[in-house]
């Protein structure tokens, strides 16, 4: 404040220093350069028929928008005038108001996003409804012309959305569950992470529940068949909601890591390949088993070039060969490894799924059942493999070759070189985008719902149709947007933490 | 002298067999073979045990064999299902192959206007990201971050069950910034732009206004060497351009003024459009057309009345006559309504029958069909008319409709995938070092030039290889269209699926096609990224 009563002071007392020169700001701005100044009169335009509307709509909050803008821009032009500023001024004239246009249009956004967020205040909050009675809740949303939001449908189906069907009996399980984890988690960031813990048992100690974890929650969440404390659940039926999402992503990224360090290892193989002669031998031998059993009787009874040149397929198998030699050197590893991630990061996940669903109980013997969650799981870890494959093969391209080289000079075998020097620093490089990957994961979990599991999506769809909460379609969306946001948003600003964390001084 | 070396040294040398490499090698590959090989001989053998209890109903043949060879001649079988929307003209009837066609030209389509209209709102994103203006950038930060965070099923489902369908019915539709743009229950309509006849006319002004402004370019670049004067010369060239556009319009437009017309009885006594607006005012029992407005406002004239006093045109559905017609009585204020017939031949007879007062077609067929006591009212043409949206009884007629489904597919994908370019395009600008913008501001060179030739180029190469995968993940994620109904590929296929029963067959057709769509896109920018690459030794 002091700085602007200095500020007019010196203007009314003439007393500034002219550096500024109003004749040489109309001619810069608006004279030398037409295209400007047809700019800003349209934006001015714009500007005064949206702040008119908004005046006519809303009067008292558009009338303090427009007074506290005429204000802080006074101030700002006031300051840039006499280059004298406070630092709120230096902010406003660096940030919002650095130039007419910019001044015009904070206007029009700062108009445009109060109201916007007026209306969703209105929707979410003051024209909305929080009983848990259907007919209590009817009767305050009829009270407005367009009603707000239903809350207790949320608030009524909050266990629905956490767990769904999960026995009630058996929740104690997830708990503990739960506690398990929580006491894990909290040790886990000091005991790796301090020297002072290397070697002490409390370490070793804390290694071997971290690997009994899979087994412990296994016997929680799944139980066993005739135990009278943990009775076995049905996956298909008891998991739902929340829960099965969690159980869908952790499972997933778990189990497709080694899958996936394996791909990555294998698409870059470097092991001599199958020698030409074998190649080139069964390829011949092929050709012409198919030509003779196949394409001679199809050219005798198609008519028509498209049919006859479709039955010269088994040519193909020799262009296959030669690309195989020239492709792969013959490395049968290196070649399936790149067919599989190839073909399952071209497709969408949705037919991998439908494909799990659908096409696996072909694959299996006749008889045998499996759940349709542990096909779901399968499916997602399958998928997430090949994507974690690709970037577990940056890592591996990240690092210098002078590391493998060292580590031969050395006299390593390739078991050891890959455990002690090339895969910790490939890992270590990679676990940021690992975390991305976990993040498209956790996403990627509302796909199961369109596969009939009923996982937080699923739960959400299930509640607008219920006869209490019958056309509550936005809030369920709304809702667990929410909680997917919020899990991203921390993970996502993990990783970056980590991101810096790694990227500075580890190199 | 080698003679003199002992032989025994070379053969020291040699390792033994079972620790040489190469062997070692392909023996592991050999074992990893002969494993994978066998994993398939178990799957292929469990297969064909499965299809032998269903019945062996996958692989009939025409004659009633089963033989794998007839694995995919399903395909010609009858679809016996609808399709709601399609590029191609398809019913029940047609083939399953014909069925999977449209599903794949349903997905190109979404894959297509999705690509180009996401880069558009991700380039804008990603610059508004970088924008000086704190709000700006901030509200750019806050879109891509919640579209980011959030699944993209989880938008679909709200932008499909709660927002499009509960768009207002379409008598109540919705028109944001009064333009004519409707969104109601029945999807989104937006007006299309219609090519009349003389627009081959007009096409000539402007290649030639194309021409034109190459000639512009090139000769005021030789006048800027010549001189040593800056000249703006995509200004000059853009105004040579539009010149000839302009005065190529009114040419054309003048020169097809005879091209159109609508035929009246002698007995209506109008002999040219304005005797059309004369008349329609003495039906409703107003002096002057321009009291329409408030008639209807203040009670005088119902909507039903002021429908029962318009004089009602028959014409060929769809066809430019209509669009040319509606778009010149709009422009007079003019009320009318339109009887729609399949054909000329149909909308003549519909005349002559007395189905309406008036006939609508092109000048040659009004001419030939040679009906007596007939004027042919000449009506103005114009290279290019556009059909706006009407409302006419339930539907929309005129304009492009967009379903509700693919309304919100399209929308869902271009603002889930936006978001993503914008971080990738922001991070490409970003990648240029700040002493690059730096020195081509110090070389003199303007903010356009800076961006064109300095930072541009040199964001390009950070930001393709990104923006491929981000492609391939919006024709990937195109197969979500399933859950809000619209018939892409993969929902089309699921159909069939479920109604062959041959699920390996389709399974491997849309694995194939969803790989084929891929590698299409990967080839495409993969070259352009080849053509953009620093040029190095």
């Amino acid at each position: 404040m002091t700085t602007h009563y200095r500020n007019l002071q010196l203007v009314l007392r003439g007393a500034a220093d002219p550096p500024f020169n109003w004749r040489e700001f109309i001619h810069e701005n608006i004279l030398h350069t037409p295209w400007l100044a047809l700019w800003l009169l349209a934006l001015t335009y714009i500007a005064a028929r949206v702040a008119w509307r908004f005046l006519v709509d809303a009067p008292v909050t558009t009338a303090i928008i427009l007074l506290a803008w005429a204000l802080s821009l006074g101030a700002t032009a006031l300051g840039n005038i006499l280059h004298r500023h406070t630092p709120a001024t230096f902010w406003l004239a660096r940030n919002l108001y650095s130039s007419i246009t910019n001044a015009l249009v904070t206007l029009l956004l700062v108009l445009l996003l109060v109201a916007g967020a007026r209306g969703f205040i209105d929707w979410a909050v003051v024209r909305a409804s929080f009983s848990t009675d259907p007919d209590v809740a009817d009767a305050t949303l009829a009270r407005w012309e367009t009603p707000g939001a239903n809350w207790g449908a949320i608030i009524d189906n909050f266990r629905n959305l956490m767990v769904f069907r999960f026995p009630r009996e058996e929740t104690w399980r997830i708990w503990v569950t739960l506690a398990w984890l929580a006491a894990l988690l909290i040790p886990t960031p000091y005991v790796y992470g301090r020297a002072a813990f290397r070697r002490s048992p409390v370490r070793r100690v804390l290694t071997w529940l971290w690997l009994l974890t899979p087994v412990v929650s296994y016997l929680l969440l799944v139980g066993l068949s005739g135990n009278a404390v943990v009775p076995r659940l049905n996956p298909d039926i008891d998991w739902g909601g929340l829960l099965l999402t969690v159980i869908i992503a952790v499972v997933g990224i778990m189990a497709s890591f080694p899958l996936g360090v394996l791909l990555a290892l294998g698409r870059r193989s470097r092991l001599s390949g199958l020698p030409a002669w074998l190649i080139w031998g069964a390829a011949a031998v092929l050709t012409v088993y198919f030509l003779i059993s196949s394409t001679v009787p199809a050219l005798g009874q198609t008519a028509g070039v498209a049919g006859k040149a479709l039955a010269l397929w088994p040519l193909l198998i020799l262009l296959a060969a030669w690309l195989f030699q020239r492709a792969f050197r013959g490395n049968v590893v290196a070649l399936l490894s790149t067919i599989y991630i190839e073909v399952v990061r071209g497709v969408p996940l949705i037919t991998i799924l439908f494909m799990s669903i659908i096409i696996f109980p072909i694959f299996l013997p006749p008889g045998m059942e499996v759940l349709g969650t542990w096909r779901v799981l399968a499916a997602v870890t399958l998928f997430a493999a090949a994507y974690l494959a690709e970037n577990i093969r940056g890592g591996l391209q990240a690092i210098p070759k002078g590391q493998y080289e060292a580590a031969d000079a050395l006299g390593l075998s390739t078991p050891r070189k890959y455990r002690l020097i090339i895969l910790p620093q490939a890992l270590r490089a990679v676990i940021p985008a690992i975390v991305g990957q976990f993040i498209g994961l956790f996403k990627d979990t509302t796909l199961v719902a369109i596969v009939a599991l009923t996982e937080l999506l699923g739960v959400a769809n299930l509640i607008s149709a219920q006869p209490d909460w019958l056309g509550v379609h936005r809030e369920p969306y709304v809702f667990i947007a929410l909680i997917y946001f919020i899990g991203n948003f921390f993970m996502a600003s993990y990783s970056r933490r980590l991101e810096r964390r790694l990227g500075v001084g580890e190199r | 002298m080698t003679d003199l070396a002992p032989k025994t040294t070379r053969r020291a040398a040699e390792t033994p067999f079972w620790r040489d490499a190469r062997v070692l090698g392909v023996l592991a590959q050999a074992v990893f073979l002969a494993v994978v090989v066998a994993a398939a001989a178990w799957i292929g053998s469990n297969a064909s045990q499965n299809m032998l209890r269903l019945g062996g109903s996958q692989f009939l043949c025409r004659d009633g064999t089963t033989s794998f060879r007839c694995a995919f001649d399903f395909l010609r079988l009858d679809a016996q299902f609808a399709i709601s929307e399609s590029l191609i003209p398809y019913d029940p009837s047609d083939s399953y192959a014909r069925a999977l066609a449209v599903g794949a030209l349903n997905t190109a389509k979404v894959a297509v206007l999705g690509i180009v209209l996401a880069t558009v709102l991700g380039t804008v994103t990603g610059i508004a990201r970088l924008s000086s203006n704190w709000l700006i950038s901030t509200v750019a930060r806050w879109y891509v971050d919640l579209i980011r965070n959030t699944p993209l099923l989880v938008q679909l489902f709200f932008l499909f069950f709660g927002v499009i369908v509960l768009f207002p019915p379409i008598r109540a539709a919705l028109q944001p910034f009064g333009l004519p743009i409707y969104l109601s229950q029945r999807g989104i309509n937006l007006p299309r732009p219609v090519v009349m006849p003389s627009f081959g006319t007009w096409l000539i002004f402007l290649v030639a206004g194309v021409g034109l402004a190459a000639v512009a370019w090139f000769l005021l670049g030789r006048r800027e060497v010549r001189t040593g004067q800056a000249i703006n010369r995509p200004l000059w060239a853009a105004l040579a351009f539009a010149v000839v556009a302009v005065g190529g319009w009114f040419v054309a437009a003048a020169g097809g003024a005879n091209n159109q017309g609508f035929l009246v009885s002698d007995s209506a006594g109008i002999s040219v459009l304005d005797d059309l607006a004369t008349t329609t005012a003495v039906r409703l029992g107003l002096v002057d057309l321009d009291e329409l407005p408030g008639a209807l406002a203040s009670g005088a004239l119902t909507e039903d009345e002021v429908e029962q006093g318009t004089l009602i045109f028959c014409g060929v559905k769809d066809a430019p006559a209509e669009a040319n017609l509606t778009a010149q009585l709009r422009r007079a204020g003019v009320p009318f309504a339109f009887e729609r017939f399949p054909g000329p031949n149909e909308a003549i007879g519909g005349y002559v029958d007395g189905d309406c007062e008036a006939l609508v077609a092109p000048r040659a067929v009004l001419m030939a069909a040679s009906i007596p006591a007939s004027t042919i009212v000449p009506v103005p043409e114009t290279p290019l008319r556009f059909s706006l949206p009407r409302i006419e009884g339930l539907n929309f007629v005129g304009g492009i409709k967009l379903s509700p489904n693919f309304a919100a597919i399209l929308i869902g994908l271009v603002l889930y995938t936006g978001a993503f370019i914008a971080e990738i395009v922001r991070a490409g600008i970003q990648s240029v070092p700040r002493g690059q913008s730096e020195a081509a501001r110090a070389l003199g060179l303007s903010e356009a030039q800076r961006l064109r030739l300095v930072v541009l180029p040199q964001a390009l190469r950070v930001i393709i290889p990104p923006l491929t995968s981000q492609y391939l993940n919006l024709t990937k994620n195109s197969s979500l269209a399933i859950a809000v109904g619209f018939p892409d590929l993969w929902s089309v296929a699921y159909t069939t699926l479920n109604q062959s029963g041959r699920a390996l067959q389709v399974f491997l057709l849309v694995m194939a096609t969803y790989l084929a769509f891929s590698l299409i896109i990967s080839f495409f920018l993969n070259w352009y990224n080849r053509r953009i690459a620093l040029v190095e030794r």
